[in-house]
């Protein structure tokens, strides 16, 4: 089965639960996604907080923010496009497992969960367009 | 997120309820920390916690953390199995006191 949707949110911390109860909803139109949807859904909730955190500061902004779920041919792509601060890939580190701290920790779940974590700069409309990929 | 805390024997028990994500961080830790600061034993009870993200995890990292500090101790109980999955996720669950 393939899907794609797609859906707009406003970059603030309470967005992240309407986020999650998105991507559960198409997550759950497939049977082999729905297989593994905590672990998706936390990718995806993961990245939409690192945007609310460090794309906005947690600053009140009137940008949105645009989810796109696509899954074709066992292919899964959860994309994430945000107008906030451009994010300098390199600086993005996963926690250090010896470190008992929290900084880092979504950034680590997300490459548990995720087979590529890619941020594109092909999309002229976005600052950053994040593309979190998995196959089946 | 709703919470109760409920004291007996000198032992603060946190029940926590629904999904914990950072939009109400704050509001976990305003409930525990004073506990802790009040060097009393706190047990978080998670069995009707149905998602934590890592803004959740932070919350019980800090506890655990401040508990050391101040001498006392912070116990999970009750753990839901989505939130287990997390806290193994995080390798966290030699750190953490789980029951």
């Amino acid at each position: 089965m393939n899907l794609e949707e797609e859906k707009d949110f406003k970059v603030e911390s309470s967005s992240l639960k309407e986020i999650r109860s998105f991507a559960r909803e198409v997550i759950s139109k497939s049977t082999v996604l729905s297989a593994c949807s905590d672990d998706l859904v936390l990718a995806l909730a993961e990245a939409a907080q690192n945007i609310v955190k460090h794309a906005y500061n947690g600053q009140p902004t009137d940008d949105l923010l645009k989810v796109k779920i696509s899954f074709k041919d066992n292919d899964l792509s959860m994309e994430l496009f945000d107008k906030g601060k451009p994010v300098v890939p390199a600086n993005i580190k996963p926690r250090n497992l010896e470190d008992i701290k929290a900084g880092g920790l979504g950034t680590f779940f997300i490459g548990q969960i995720m087979d590529e974590v890619v941020f594109k700069t092909t999309k002229v409309d976005w600052v950053n367009h994040l593309v979190l990929t998995k196959k089946f | 997120m709703s919470y109760k805390v409920i004291e007996e024997n000198s032992i603060s028990t946190v029940y926590l309820d629904g999904e914990i994500d950072m939009d109400v961080t704050d509001k976990a830790k305003e409930v525990i920390m004073p506990l802790l600061d009040a060097k009393k034993e706190v047990h978080i009870n998670l069995k009707d916690v149905q998602y934590m993200d890592s803004s959740g995890i932070s919350v019980l990292i800090e506890s655990h953390q401040k508990a050391e500090e101040l001498g006392t101790k912070v116990t999970l109980k009750e753990i839901s199995k989505s939130v287990l999955k997390v806290i193994m996720m995080a390798k966290l669950e030699q750190v953490l006191n789980l029951d």
